[in-house]
């Protein structure tokens, strides 16, 4: 039965189309006609779960299976969740509107930690029980995947099993496993107990973990043997054969990344020392220059957008981006398709590809530097100097670029007030550059913003050991940053800080952090990366009333012996390269990207990539 | 340049989704489709395409009205609309396409349009009171309402833009259904909106009301003091 939507009810909601489906390239199947129903499910708004890569691939994926039909599920903004639970309405699949409650999977894709009462909130929503000890035979299956669960503990008690690694790789052996299973009258733990098997799969409550009276953790055991005792991530060796869908839907109302986005390598080779996404995907893997031009014409012809960007962690570090960005302009100039580039390192080249390729409003540009001093970003292995950004400043402003964006990050380990001070000196040595440029060469009124954000130490990088700043730190190092930058012509932002002290938390929690989600969700948080809903002090109550110490996870240093709530995930790269790189971090010494060395981090026997390949 | 004037409907699919979100539909289905509309010169190139009256959100209709620019001279009217339709998202179909002859905008020229409201009452009434009661509504001089524009709240007559109002009576057990046909001023220089005339006209009765659905059947042009159907006016 399909969930009753009145039009009356969808006239008194923000934005309607969010919650009736029929986009183009949607796929409606007979429900009659399949075995497995599967609730894709993200755990934010339409119009950020809309443009998130991930579920355009797997949502085509699964539902290329004639067994299988796939739905997208995102969770219903404030006042359309009000209007559903006034009128006993469950979270519905969008194509079919039946109740994701009677579907066989309902799977979460976990993209930010500050998501997770989202997804509490929505199998509320959908009336599936909030804890899998809680499911019976009759329950979906409740199920995640992505950047997130690689630390999946704060989730452990919610999820009934994790898919690590990439999902193009694991989703279709756990979909015939489960067409096996299916009308076998074998429950629910026996097909647990069958994917188990699968490389890649997590199921937290086949675990024991017992603590330390510090806190710590002691033991982490499979309570059988036959469970394995480390979980690996499963990748795509071959981004050329990878699937890849040849449509892609076309949301009618406004999303955050409203075009085709093509992704041309899934790593990165930098190794910048805070940045997870670095390390979790590694190795690198890139897809051929021609095999992304097929895929940018058929989903052109398919979707209609009317522009394409490129996707990736350091977009420019591509080998073959030159022969990729001429061959897109070639093909899309006649179809009058926009090529957006993403930030890319500037050179002569790049410069003079924006000017080509995009309708580049020449007001923004962006760089990242992270850190105001050259030791401190020696620590994070940035792999930037000042001179890099000076000469690409100034290459800019002579084509006529009047505004630089500056992003940084406050509380890196080791962080001095020297170096918070950097941040500002940095941004007067932009404001020189562009004194320098002849008049008629540069643009008006020049505007430099900085943007600082506050260092999060994530699990799987080589601060993972490291306390995260405090909040009296970080708003001190907000103040002397805003009392040093006076001038006109330099416009400072900062975050937040509060919010990234919960994510400081679910980044490195454990599984005593699952009943502070649940019970912060109880008292009404849920979509706290939106700043309107965010609720620092219900947070804080949360943690009280659940004995849980915030601190102990965000503040606190990690020795290297300590046992580390995602030790039993195997990323490939080894705790022993991330120690070394640690420690080198605290001497201030750089390593160098893997194409120029491979400095040996594990990611090899993935054999595959551009360390497997060379 | 030809321009093709095309007659569309708007189904329960897509009666949700704003009048910017349509046009985004008809250009890329356009793009899909692979037509030759005309493109702006300049920084921004936008596809030469002018609508009718935006519809309201949740109202369906099957008299929305396109105009689109091309480049092929050559090409058929019909060849249009068969390739568009193709491309065009369940909700969306052209029913009518012709090249148009008169330089004049659509958007400009629109007049009238014609509505079918469906409301339901639990007040008790029957045809013959009901009728007295809304010939005596009509037969005021002046209709005040309260008009949200932009800039506020405004009182308006809405008097004059009441071209005609019938209505059928359907009682469904204790409930009254009234089905309103309204044929009212639509355009840039005075618009009515059915619901906002349903609303007065049930204050106005002293019913309590609830709109089921409402839904677009007849829009027309201005020519020479005489309305017309926008397809007619074309050639």
């Amino acid at each position: 039965m399909s969930v009753k939507l009145s039009d009356a009810l969808l006239k008194s909601v923000e934005k309607p189309s969010r919650y009736t489906g029929n986009e183009w390239n949607s796929v409606i199947k007979d429900p009659k006609s399949v075995d497995i129903r599967f609730a894709f499910c993200f755990p934010d708004s339409y119009e950020v779960g809309m443009s998130h890569l991930g579920m355009k691939i797997l949502y085509h994926l699964l539902n290329d299976r004639d067994d299988c039909y796939c739905e997208r599920v995102f969770a219903p903004w404030t006042d359309m969740e009000e209007k559903m639970r006034q009128n006993n309405i469950p979270l519905y699949g969008l194509e079919s509107k039946n109740p994701i409650r009677d579907f066989d999977f309902v799977g979460f894709t976990l993209q930010y930690e500050m998501s997770f009462t989202n997804i509490i909130n929505m199998l509320d929503l959908a009336g599936i029980p909030l804890t899998s000890d809680k499911r019976s035979d009759s329950d979906s299956f409740v199920c995640a995947g992505g950047p997130c669960a690689y630390n999946p503990e704060p989730l452990a008690d919610i999820i009934d099993f994790f898919m690590m690694g990439e999902g193009e790789e694991i989703i279709n052996e756990v979909m015939d496993a489960y067409a096996k299973w299916k009308g076998t009258g074998r429950n629910r733990q026996e097909f647990l107990e069958d994917i188990v098997k699968i490389e890649g799969i997590y199921v937290p409550a086949f675990y024991d973990v017992s603590y330390n009276e510090d806190g710590t953790i002691r033991s982490f055991e499979p309570k059988k043997p036959d469970y394995p005792v480390k979980i690996k991530k499963r990748i795509i060796k071959d981004m050329d054969k990878a699937y890849f869908p040849e449509k892609i839907i076309v949301p009618y109302t406004d999303i955050v990344h409203d075009r085709i986005m093509l992704e041309v390598f899934r790593g990165c080779t930098r190794g910048c020392r805070f940045c997870q996404a670095g390390f979790i995907y590694r190795p690198v893997r890139e897809k051929s220059h021609k095999r992304l031009i097929e895929i940018a014409n058929k989903l052109e012809e398919s979707s209609g957008y009317e522009e394409i960007s490129l996707t990736s962690l350091s977009t420019s570090d591509y080998t073959e981006l030159h022969e990729l960005t001429t061959g897109l302009l070639d093909e899309m100039e006649e179809k009058k398709v926009n090529l957006s580039l993403p930030s890319l390192r500037i050179d002569s080249f790049s410069l003079d590809l924006m000017e080509k390729a995009q309708k580049v409003r020449k007001s923004g540009l962006t760089f990242a530097p992270e850190a105001g001093s050259q030791r401190l970003r020696d620590v994070i292995n940035k792999g930037v100097t000042e001179e890099d950004l000076l000469n690409a400043v100034s290459m800019a402003f002579n084509g006529g670029w009047n505004g630089v964006k500056l992003y940084f990050m406050l509380g890196l380990p080791t962080e001095t007030m020297e170096d918070v001070e950097g941040i500002a000196d940095l941004a007067y040595k932009v404001v020189n550059a562009y004194k320098t440029v002849p008049r008629e060469k540069k643009g008006k009124f020049l505007n430099v913003t900085v943007s600082t954000s506050s260092f999060v130490p994530k699990a799987f990088t080589p601060f993972q050991w490291e306390p995260q700043d405090t909040r009296e730190n970080l708003n001190e190092k907000q103040m002397l940053l805003k009392s040093k930058i006076r001038s006109k012509q330099v416009t400072y932002n900062y975050h937040e800080n509060r919010l990234s002290l919960l994510e400081a938390v679910f980044a490195r929690g454990d599984r005593k952090t699952c009943k502070v989600l649940l019970k912060a969700w109880e008292m009404g948080c849920k979509f706290d990366s939106w700043g309107e809903h965010f609720k620092f002090d219900v947070w804080m109550k949360a943690f009280e009333e659940c004995g849980v110490d915030p601190y102990f996870y965000a503040t606190r240093r990690r020795d290297y012996e300590e046992l580390l709530p995602w030790d039993h995930i195997d990323i490939g790269v080894s705790k022993k390269y991330l120690i070394s790189e640690s420690k080198k971090a605290l001497e201030e010494k750089i390593t160098p990207n893997c194409r120029v060395n491979c400095g040996g981090c594990g990611a090899t026997i993935f054999d595959s990539g551009v360390c497997g390949g060379n | 340049m030809t321009i093709i004037r095309v007659k569309f409907r708007r189904g329960d699919e897509v009666k949700f989704i704003s009048h910017l979100d349509l046009m985004k539909v008809f250009e890329r289905a356009i793009r899909r489709a692979r037509l030759p509309i005309a493109y702006s010169q300049g920084f921004n190139p936008h596809p030469g395409m002018v609508f009718g009256l935006p519809l309201g959100v949740g109202v369906t209709s099957e008299a929305e009205y396109g105009d689109f620019e091309i480049t092929d001279d050559e090409m058929s009217a019909q060849e249009f609309a068969d390739r568009l339709n193709l491309q065009l998202p369940k909700g969306v179909e052209v029913l009518a396409a012709k090249k148009k002859a008169s330089k004049q905008n659509i958007m400009a020229t629109i007049a009238a349009s014609e509505y079918i409201v469906i409301v339901g009452t639990p007040v008790e009434c029957n045809q013959k009171t009901l009728k007295v009661s809304i010939d005596k509504y009509l037969s005021q001089k002046e209709i005040v309402v309260k008009k949200r524009t932009k800039n506020g709240v405004k009182d308006t007559d809405i008097r004059d833009m009441i071209f005609d109002l019938n209505f059928e009576l359907q009682p469904c057990g204790d409930f009254n259904i009234i089905r309103f046909t309204a044929l009212v001023s639509a355009g840039s220089k005075a618009n009515l909106k059915p619901d906002l005339l349903i609303e007065s006209l049930c204050g106005y009765l002293g019913f309590e009301y609830e709109i089921d659905r409402i839904h677009r059947t007849k829009l027309f042009v201005r020519s020479q003091d005489q309305l017309l159907d926008p397809m007619e006016e074309v050639v």
